[in-house]
């Protein structure tokens, strides 16, 4: 694993070209997530009114938190790498510097996990504006920063998926196939402990699961011994998809 | 002149497919060497792995004192690379493009800035520094890729194909520009499927074909050994071989059929002139040897699959 601090200018070079498209990139983070907290949130809301003593809110919106950090992340890092080393062949002209392939991988699930970062902002700060505030100043840093960790897995998981793709289609695979069921059995709408046994084992193998875990618990402030768990899962699964991930574009990158 | 690359027995297989197999060669310092030949013939992979972005199957490769390997980032810092694809980053503009890559290579700040304005100057891009990738022409785009290769200040420069899809007007330019740089005493190295452009530049230069070396020389020499001077083109049918060739053959170097052309390679074109006069031969050509010549002898005037 040759990685450098040259990882930072990869980052850098997004940054540089992000700015021409912020808002747009705003805008489309912004709206499914909305959505999800306008019809389900207020929609369904009403008719569950309150969970666990808290309006259905307070239940929903960590859980979409760490959904929007899921799914930016991930987009960025399938579609967007994607780009760079098929169409653009940027990644080719980057391995000719002294930026190694894994410095150049690594700097883009970085960035995937910043994109992450700043669309799970931008929800918490609508939710925020809505009223839905988390239990403390201390939870708004904890929450920012188990964004990070959420974004470095799920940027690193995508490079996985990126890592294997032939071209843009087989994307739809893993975010039709992986990532939609994820939302839905990662208890981000509804509590699990209704599910069937097997559905609720079947969810604990899902990262998002965990996520949503520790970031209705940090929300709420209500912790528990368990969460140990689920954060050791984010760590665990993160740090190796991240190093399988770079391993393999790097393979891909270098013949 | 002491050797800057030095390659023994250099291989390169990718699973079965052997893409250079077993080549040696030495670069010396301020030359520039070319790597000509068909598509496929290995050029392209032989300078990948010079510039450390391609492993080494077998063999040794030491460029500028070290050894070529994909992690060698000091080497990388050390050379410059015009690519065959157009990799320039499309959500710039061509100022930030050489920023970014100015980053990349942690030029301090105030010394890229000094750079990047020489460089646009003198690949005369100046006017065109706000603008974005797609905004350019292709001209424009080797151009600028030019520019990048040389803000690190390489002690060698790696040009792969530089003026592939390039108009007359720009890709004189281009060779005008790698020109400048080769008198400036740079290592230039340079693949190339035109023969004009290896005529141009190349202090010497390499045939490759199916990942060997079939010759290495200066290009004039080159020509003057395997074809001569002159060449002399005579279309005819095949089933006119016999009588073309008695009366012709002994007047030429050697000859050679080819579809529906036979090709004599002379020193002195006079003689056998004067005979295809005599014999009333319309359909000829006669012209100096070129390079183009003894690339397609040696590598078949057939086309390469």
């Amino acid at each position: 694993m040759n990685l450098s601090r040259r990882i930072v200018f990869v980052f850098w070079r997004n940054m540089v070209s992000y700015k021409r498209f912020v808002m747009t990139t705003f805008l489309a983070s912004l709206v499914q997530p909305l959505f999800y907290l306008i019809t389900f949130g207020i929609g369904m809301g009403a008719y569950i009114g309150y969970f666990g003593g808290r309006p259905y809110l307070y239940f929903l919106v960590p859980g979409v938190l760490v959904t929007s950090v899921m799914m930016s992340a991930s987009f960025e890092c399938m579609y967007g790498t994607f780009v760079k080393m098929a169409h653009e062949k940027l990644y080719d002209a980057l391995i000719a510097t002294p930026v190694s392939a894994e410095d150049a991988v690594a700097g883009d699930i970085a960035w995937g996990a910043f994109r992450g970062l700043v669309s799970g902002s931008l929800m918490m700060i609508v939710a925020i504006l809505m009223g839905i505030l988390p239990v403390s100043p201390a939870s708004v840093l904890l929450l920012v920063l188990l964004m990070v960790f959420v974004g470095i897995l799920f940027g690193s998981l995508a490079m996985v998926v990126t890592s294997f793709a032939p071209n843009f289609d087989f994307f739809n695979y893993y975010s039709e196939l992986v990532l939609t069921p994820m939302l839905f059995f990662s208890g981000v709408f509804f509590p699990l402990d209704k599910f069937p046994p097997w559905m609720k084992t079947l969810s604990q193998f899902m990262p998002l699961t965990h996520a949503v875990a520790v970031s209705r618990a940090i929300f709420n402030g209500e912790y528990s011994r368990g969460l140990i768990l689920n954060f050791a899962v984010i760590l665990g699964l993160g740090g190796a998809a991240f190093l399988f991930g770079v391993q393999r574009m790097k393979k891909r990158l270098i013949k | 002149m002491e050797p800057v690359i030095i390659a023994r027995g250099l291989c390169k297989k990718y699973g079965t497919l052997t893409a250079v197999d077993g080549i040696s060669f030495e670069i010396r310092r301020g030359e520039c060497f070319g790597f000509l030949g068909p598509n496929g013939a290995g050029k392209t992979t032989t300078v990948r792995m010079i510039h450390c972005v391609s492993p080494v199957s077998s063999g040794t490769l030491s460029v500028l004192g070290s050894q070529a390997h994909v992690d060698n980032r000091a080497l990388k810092q050390q050379t410059g690379i015009v690519p065959q694809e157009i990799t320039l980053d499309t959500d710039l503009t061509v100022r930030e493009n050489l920023q970014v890559f100015a980053h990349f290579f942690a030029i301090p700040r105030t010394e890229a800035r000094k750079r990047i304005a020489e460089l646009l100057r003198f690949v005369e891009l100046e006017k065109k520094s706000d603008s974005r990738i797609p905004e350019l022409s292709t001209g424009m785009k080797r151009r600028l890729l030019i520019a990048r290769a040389l803000l690190n200040r390489p002690k060698l420069i790696i040009a792969d194909e530089p003026t592939t899809g390039l108009d007359p007007q720009a890709r004189h330019l281009v060779w005008q520009r790698l020109r400048r740089l080769k008198s400036q005493g740079d290592t230039l190295i340079l693949t190339t499927q035109y023969m004009e452009e290896a005529q141009q530049l190349c202090d010497r230069i390499v045939i490759m074909h199916r990942g060997r070396i079939l010759r290495e020389g200066v290009p004039a020499r080159l020509i003057a050994e395997e074809i001569g001077r002159e060449v002399t083109e005579v279309r005819a049918a095949p089933e006119q071989d016999g009588g073309l060739l008695a009366a012709l053959g002994p007047l030429a170097r050697g000859h050679e059929r080819v579809g529906d052309t036979l090709y004599f390679y002379c020193d002195d074109g006079r003689p056998l002139m004067k005979k295809v006069l005599e014999l009333d031969l319309p359909a000829t050509v006669h012209r100096p040897a070129s390079l183009e010549d003894v690339f397609l002898k040696l590598t078949g005037r057939s086309l390469v699959e």
